[in-house]
């Protein structure tokens, strides 16, 4: 259930968000979507996979958070236990929508910041205010504007990803076989990867056109990132 | 005798001649053809003849062929108005008054361990028999799809043929082939056949161009067989006293509207004389009346198709098709390869497209041409005698397997149901067949060759599909109670198995709308 209403200080002056972590604040997730720009940072905390979206197929890069459907093992005593967060969490409860300016002309619109009146992080008693006491947009509520301008950003970045790695057979498929310390074992089978033997056998030109259009760093980082699928099975483990 | 074979001609394009050209030339790298040595494939077509144009089911071999060719899932998809067949669904075959069994693509569950037709048999309630042993018959009525969006090319989720465009088809081959394989393509049509002094056939002359010379060449000229009928004289040897059915009434029909739901399998319908076929593809229907025009008239089969037509339609939409006939001759060649002649596709031979094997035949033909393409012509005689054995016992199987759908009826009291009974009609090694099953369910001791045509399992579906009762074992066997518990189990799991993937898969016509959007992947 979602109720998007764009952002107001007449219709918000008293609405408010809570800025922690947990389950009953929709935090339970498995993975979240992220994108080329971000991978550097991503890479410090998370494994960088790619998988198809179930209602298209494309590939869609995802931080990896557990290993089950629901199983966030960052989320500790209503905090975030790591040291970036992915910019498509920290965004919750906000969204670009579209507003048009000009009834004539429909396709002339202009982006808004609008959020989820239904989402458990809003309420009116606890958390930031998006507004101050004379109506001007609180510093909480700048930065979720200038992060959704980030997300923006990195969408138009990415759109043309998926059709760069396809293009230079950048993408193979992974079976992930894990034991766990408890003796359970997960074998995860619709996983991508960086090719990496690919990758290495690729010419000047190629890696040329490929760092042209920003994408040669994040492949490296999304490799790099496999090095944090090791320390999240440890938290899996636990002590 | 010792010269090598690097020269191959093919006459005739269509789907049989474009699918051999794919499959020979995916195979054999050719040369550049400004060399005159090393290996070259050239296809005579003829601009004026025009093909069949109504073979329109394949088998699930045809993935790999088209693979193997290096044709893109999603262009196939998306230019041969191809749609995904997983099995035919017969209809009033056995009793004529509603009764309806289903042939899937999938043996029955866990068929290399256990034969479970005997533990359906000893229930008397018991669900039809694909559907207690198959899940994917499960998907028919609600026309569900064999894969997803996210499942990769050519890959599936259950089992897959297609239905297809078949002119279509021709076009995309062609274009892949002349663009990407390196096939000579030259649009002439052929004049003469000119044989060489130990009897070969030297060149082919056309309307427009000097003799084409080549080592072997491959008679895709349909019905005609110009080179193996004409020239070489090799008869056909006719069937149409075991399988009746020698005409066709053939339309289009189209969907009530871009959305309506495709069908998961080719529907056979029977009729007083032959039966109705109908396939989705798409963009529209297939439809047509498979007939014997010595039980009917046409007269009478084009009445029985138009009110076939109307009870999917409406009145007004059957009255205004139009029927394209076709006539053929039940049968095969004594043999298919002679000296360096081969026959591919209908100069083959043809029967009514029952089980779609008229494709199937091309693909293996193709392929065992392209596999054991001869070093030299020393050679081919030894080849050619392996090929034609090949082809024969094949060729006895599917006359045997679609006889089979016949001998089963209980509608005695129409002429050509009745007379499909007769023991005239019936080969020696189907009467032998069906005398054992009396008593032994088919299972892997019928599989006769290492790559039998028809698994022993799609005698099992015909068989139960239309009420045949093997007799259990005349002995108590040893490992009756344990299999009779495996049995139960897995009747179970099949049923669990089926609702996963109803629950799980898509319609078709969902699949074929977001493959047309955002096309499958490769991986």
């Amino acid at each position: 259930m979602s109720s998007f209403q764009i952002v107001s200080a007449s219709r918000h002056q008293q609405t408010r968000v809570l800025t922690d972590y947990h389950a009953s604040l929709g935090d339970s997730l498995m993975y979240a979507q992220t994108f080329p720009l971000e991978f550097r940072d991503i890479q410090s905390c998370y494994p960088i996979f790619f998988i198809k979206d179930p209602d298209s197929g494309q590939f869609l890069a995802a931080a990896l958070f557990g290993f089950e459907a629901d199983e966030n093992l960052f989320l500790h005593n209503r905090r975030w236990d790591a040291s970036y967060l992915p910019m498509m969490i920290r965004r919750h409860p906000f969204l670009i929508a579209r507003q048009g300016v000009d009834p004539a002309s429909p396709e002339n619109t202009q982006p808004v910041i609008s959020i989820d009146m239904d989402h458990p992080r809003v309420n009116d008693s606890q958390g930031e205010h998006l507004f101050l006491e004379d109506g001007k947009p609180s510093v909480f509520l700048q930065e979720a504007i200038e992060l959704l301008k980030n997300i923006h950003r990195a969408h138009q970045h990415n759109e043309n990803f998926q059709k760069v790695l396809l293009q230079y057979d950048l993408l193979e498929s992974l079976n992930l076989d894990i034991t766990f310390n408890n003796g359970s074992k997960k074998t995860i089978s619709h996983f991508y990867s960086i090719n990496e033997s690919a990758l290495y056998s690729l010419g000047g030109d190629a890696l040329a056109d490929l760092n042209k259009q920003g994408y040669l760093q994040p492949i490296f980082m999304a490799i790099a990132s496999l090095s944090r699928l090791r320390p999240l099975i440890d938290r899996k483990d636990g002590p | 005798m010792n010269d090598p074979i690097t020269k191959i001609v093919i006459v005739g394009g269509g789907s049989a001649g474009w699918l051999t050209a794919g499959i020979v030339a995916a195979e054999h790298r050719i040369s550049n053809t400004t060399r005159s040595e090393g290996f070259r494939l050239t296809l005579i077509e003829s601009p004026n003849i025009s093909t069949i144009g109504v073979g329109e089911g394949t088998w699930p071999s045809m993935r790999n062929t088209l693979e193997k060719i290096g044709i893109s899932e999603t262009d196939f998809l998306k230019n041969c108005d191809a749609s995904f067949k997983q099995g035919t669904y017969f209809k009033d075959w056995t009793t004529g008054t509603g009764d309806a069994y289903a042939h899937p693509f999938t043996v029955p569950h866990r068929y290399a361990d256990i034969n479970l037709a005997p533990h359906w048999l000893a229930h008397s309630e018991r669900p039809g028999f694909a559907e207690a042993v198959c899940p994917q018959t499960h998907l028919f009525s609600e026309r569900l799809a064999p894969k997803r969006i996210t499942t990769p090319e050519y890959a599936f989720n259950v089992n897959y043929g297609y239905h297809l465009n078949a002119t279509k088809l021709a076009a995309l081959l062609k274009r892949h082939c002349i663009d990407v394989l390196g096939v000579e393509h030259i649009e002439a049509t052929v004049t003469e056949v000119n044989a060489s002094e130990n009897g070969d056939i030297e060149s082919i002359s056309t309307d427009r161009t000097t003799p084409i010379s080549g080592d072997l060449f491959i008679d895709c000229t349909g019905s005609r067989a110009l080179l193996l009928g004409k020239f070489y004289a090799i008869p056909l040897q006719q069937k149409s006293h075991i399988l009746f059915n020698n005409s066709a009434l053939a339309t289009q029909v189209a969907y009530p509207e871009e959305d309506a739901p495709i069908e998961s399998c080719t529907l056979s319908t029977a009729q007083q004389a032959g039966w109705i076929w109908d396939i989705g593809l798409s963009n529209r229907r297939g439809i047509g009346h498979v007939y014997s025009s010595g039980h009917t008239s046409e007269d009478e089969a084009s009445v029985d198709l138009i009110n076939h037509i109307e009870s999917l339609t409406t009145a007004s939409y059957a009255k205004q098709v139009s029927l394209r006939k076709l006539t053929f001759e039940p049968g095969f060649r004594q043999k298919f390869w002679h000296k360096n002649c081969v026959a591919i596709g209908m100069s083959a031979g043809f029967i009514e497209p029952l089980e779609a094997s008229a494709l199937v035949l091309v693909e293996l033909s193709a392929a065992m041409i392209a596999e054991q393409l001869p070093a030299r012509r020393s050679i081919m005689d030894i080849v050619a005698k392996r090929f034609n054995e090949k082809f024969l016992f094949r060729w006895e199987r599917i006359i045997d397997f679609l006889k089979l759908h016949y001998l089963l009826n209980k509608k005695k009291h129409l002429p050509y149901w009745s007379d499909n009974l007769l023991g005239s009609s019936v080969p020696d090694s189907l009467k032998e067949a069906i005398e054992l099953w009396r008593y032994n369910s088919p299972w892997h001791y019928d599989t006769r060759q290492v790559d039998d045509l028809f698994p022993s399992a799609s005698f099992q579906y015909v068989l139960y599909g239309m009420g045949f009762n093997t007799a259990p074992s005349h002995t108590e066997r040893k490992t009756e109670q344990e299999a009779a518990k495996l049995a139960t189990s897995l009747f179970q799991e099949n049923a669990e198995r089926a609702e996963q993937l109803k629950s799980s898969l898509p319609s078709n016509r969902e699949l074929i709308n977001k493959i047309k959007t955002f096309g499958l992947q490769k991986i």
